[in-house]
């Protein structure tokens, strides 16, 4: 059991450490295969524990293992530990499945591009990392993981290191999270404080902390938790995040490094439910954080970052789930939106790679007949996305609104309502997306490349060249292959959950984080046909407006302020970026050039003066020298002799 | 205890060194200034000597041979430099001798 474990963990970092060292001794195909292959017996390793561990009976399926002692200091010891009980081990299988898949896709992808190799040992790093995040044993390699996702991220956002967007979207990203790492540590530190050790909370330890410790603790971690998983209001950098590869963008930012944010509420929930007021907080950002994204994903023009915003979009979700305590349903719609956004990322990097690096959807359309097999799968994921059942986004997602009926109150009808709302946003997006891309006329730049993609092609912004293997005219096999899988999970993933009838899923989070809200199968239906029906609304507009070929959001004022995604980055230039940037020129100004760069040349002169008066005193005079020896112990001996 | 006292040889120490070092201070050539620090070595040699015998202990004594050493050694190298001068006839004056000056 533990042995899987510990494979699965350290499969991908050897993948890392074998294509970095090697170097260019491989070839590129090998680095991927390297890659590949590890991130998969990273997957076999998750899998044999999950089996055993399946075995146990509910109770008993919390191992902490120790592989060493790392830090000792008096009595508080940290050991290199890893936890494996069923929320981790869900993790652990979403990390390494869909991570090997995307992996996989990656082969064909980036196939040609240059430093393939380097995108390989990070995308290898960036599985280990997120193992580390969702495995460390206490609350240190918590956040060894956490830093370590945040850098594989920064590499991988700014891997086409050659644009100038890539780089400042990596930067922005290391920043936005760099806030929340910090209050997250702060958390951390106090937590540490009060309860002298590392490890996770327990009823005991959390119940034991006051309330304004519990506040405090818990409002670090949710810092942390909103910067990771970019929420409101520190999500900007999720959509320009996407100038990184699409793999990586359907790994990093919307399968499982976002979502982190969510697995750390339910990892600590034992703190957040000693703050019941942060605990609601976080429910309210994730209600605000649906309806914020879903609006701005409605005008958006480049392909992924609707996807991107969506991606919030969903993650606002599992927070309002999260925070309301339905903890259950915040992890399977974690799954499912790991198996249908990833779908949906991948389908969309099909068509980038066909159409050349083309993102923007104006340029798109009737894509439908050119390439019917993306079409299928892209289909079956917007559905999902929009929670049509029987597919798995409507399990998860309808779960989460009946869970906010069921809290009932001001607060759990007032999300009830953003959530319901986000319901009618997703359908909205989602099918305003897909029939831009895939319906209506086919476009030029379709036209174009709708025939001769067999001989390979400059590939675009993406600096790469063209492909060979092309069994089918859509993309190679190993792009196809996980596409196909991915469809078939979105399409049955879940199904682990069938309110009343068919619950496993549940159960075997429950035995971890035994939920706060329960919805009745009653409610859990009657909101399902509510939300669906919503959900089917938002379908219908998106046809309507694309059938007389206009916008969904045409009215001028709020288009602009939507195109402007709502002036957050214009706001936190205002308030953050130029005062700083004002304080800084003042300083250089009125402190560096005057004082400090002015004071350099009066320095070196002074110091050159003492050192001329200093060397007079070395008259080369032998005799000199003596007599000044012979005073001086004279003298010496005068005051030796007068002290005693 | 034979002998004088060893306040004696003291004294006699003393004046050996305020001899040496006056010459030291005083001579120009190299050659007495050398001397000059022999006599000074010597006086110091004198009275670890002689509180080696006051106090019945060989520390001294010990002492006053390093010292004989050390002294051999300096002897060495200042009239090496001495020859090496007058070789190259340049004046036999340490108040000409100034090149290191700052």
């Amino acid at each position: 059991m533990i042995a899987g474990a510990w494979l699965c963990l350290l499969a991908p970092l050897a993948g890392a450490l074998l294509i970095t060292l090697a170097g260019t001794r491989i070839s590129r195909a090998a680095a991927a295969w390297i890659s590949t292959g590890s991130v998969f017996l990273g997957f076999a390793g998750a899998v044999d524990a999950f089996i055993r561990v399946l075995g146990e009976s509910p109770e008993d399926r919390t191992h902490l293992s120790t592989a060493y002692t790392w830090v000792t200091a008096g009595s508080f010891k940290v050991s290199m530990q890893i936890l494996v009980d069923p929320v981790s081990l869900t993790m652990m299988l979403i990390v390494t499945g869909v991570g090997g898949l995307i992996v996989w896709y990656s082969m064909g992808y980036m196939k040609g591009e240059d430093e393939e190799r380097r995108y390989f040992a990070y995308m290898a790093l960036f599985v280990f990392a997120m193992l580390m995040l969702v495995m460390g044993g206490n609350l240190l390699l918590l956040l060894v993981g956490w830093g370590l996702v945040g850098l594989a991220s920064y590499l991988l956002i700014g891997f086409y290191h050659e644009r100038p967007e890539a780089v400042a979207a990596a930067k922005k990203a290391f920043l936005m999270n760099a806030i929340g790492d910090a209050t997250m540590a702060l958390g951390f530190f106090l937590l540490i404080a009060k309860t002298g050790t590392l490890a996770f909370p327990t009823e005991a330890s959390a119940g034991a902390l006051s309330s304004s410790t519990a506040n405090l603790v818990a409002l670090g971690l949710l810092g942390g938790a909103i910067a990771k998983s970019a929420q409101l209001p520190l999500h900007t950098w999720l959509p320009d995040a996407m100038e990184g590869p699409t793999p990586v963008s359907a790994l990093i930012h919307a399968a499982t490094m976002v979502t982190a944010g969510v697995y750390l509420i339910v990892r600590t929930h034992l703190i957040f439910q000693a703050a019941p007021d942060v605990q609601h907080l976080s429910a309210v950002l994730g209600g605000i954080t649906i309806v914020v994204a879903g609006v701005i994903a409605l005008v958006q023009w480049d392909i992924k970052r609707v996807i991107a915003y969506s991606t919030m979009s969903q993650i606002g979700y599992m927070f309002l789930a999260a925070g309301l305590g339905a903890y259950g349903y915040a992890m399977f719609h974690l799954m499912t939106h790991a198996f249908f956004k990833a779908l949906l990322f991948l389908s969309a990097g099909v068509i980038i790679h066909h159409l050349a690096g083309e993102q923007d959807i104006r340029k798109m359309g009737g894509l439908r007949k050119v390439m019917p097999f993306t079409h299928a799968a892209f289909l079956v994921g917007a559905l999902a996305l929009a929670g049509i059942p029987p597919l798995s986004g409507f399990w998860s997602k309808d779960g989460i609104i009946a869970s906010s009926f069921a809290e009932g109150g001001v607060l759990g009808y007032s999300l009830f309502a953003l959530a319901l709302l986000g319901a009618l946003l997703t359908g909205a997006y989602t099918f305003r997306l897909y029939f831009l891309v895939f319906h209506g006329p086919p476009s030029d730049l379709v036209l174009e490349h709708a025939g001769g993609h067999g001989s390979g092609h400059a590939h675009g912004t993406e600096g790469a060249e063209g492909h060979g293997e092309h069994a089918h005219g859509e993309g190679p096999l190993s792009m196809l292959i996980p596409v196909g899988i991915l469809t078939v999970l979105a399409a049955i993933g879940g199904l682990l959950v069938i309110p009343g009838v068919w619950e496993p899923f549940l159960t075997w989070i429950d035995s971890v984080a035994e939920p706060l809200v329960t919805a009745t199968p009653g409610q859990d239906y009657a909101t399902s046909v509510l939300a669906v029906s919503i959900g089917g609304i938002g379908i219908w507009l998106a046809w309507r407006a694309f059938v007389a070929g206009r916008e969904l959001v045409a009215t001028g004022g709020i288009r602009t302020a939507l195109e402007h995604k709502l002036y957050f980055d214009e706001l936190y230039d205002a308030v953050f970026s130029r005062p700083a940037q004002l304080v800084a020129n003042l300083l250089r100004e009125r402190v560096e050039e005057p004082v400090v760069q002015g004071s350099l040349p009066e320095i070196g002169a002074g110091v050159e003066d003492a050192a001329d008066g200093t060397a007079r005193l070395q008259s080369g005079l032998l005799r000199s020298y003596a007599l000044v020896v012979a005073a001086s112990v004279a003298v010496l001996v005068v005051v030796f002799v007068a002290v005693r | 205890m034979l002998g004088p006292d060893v306040t004696w040889y003291l004294a006699i120490s003393a004046v050996l060194f305020a001899i040496g070092a006056t010459g030291v201070v005083l001579r120009r050539s190299p050659l007495i200034v050398l001397l000059s620090l022999e006599i000074m070595l010597n006086a110091s040699n004198l009275a670890f000597v002689g509180f080696s015998r006051h106090f019945g202990t060989v520390d001294g004594q010990i002492f006053a041979l390093c010292v004989m050493a050390v002294a051999a050694a300096e002897v060495c190298v200042g009239l090496g430099m001495i020859v090496a001068f007058s070789r190259r006839r340049m004046a036999l004056d340490v108040d000409t001798l100034t090149e290191l000056h700052g």
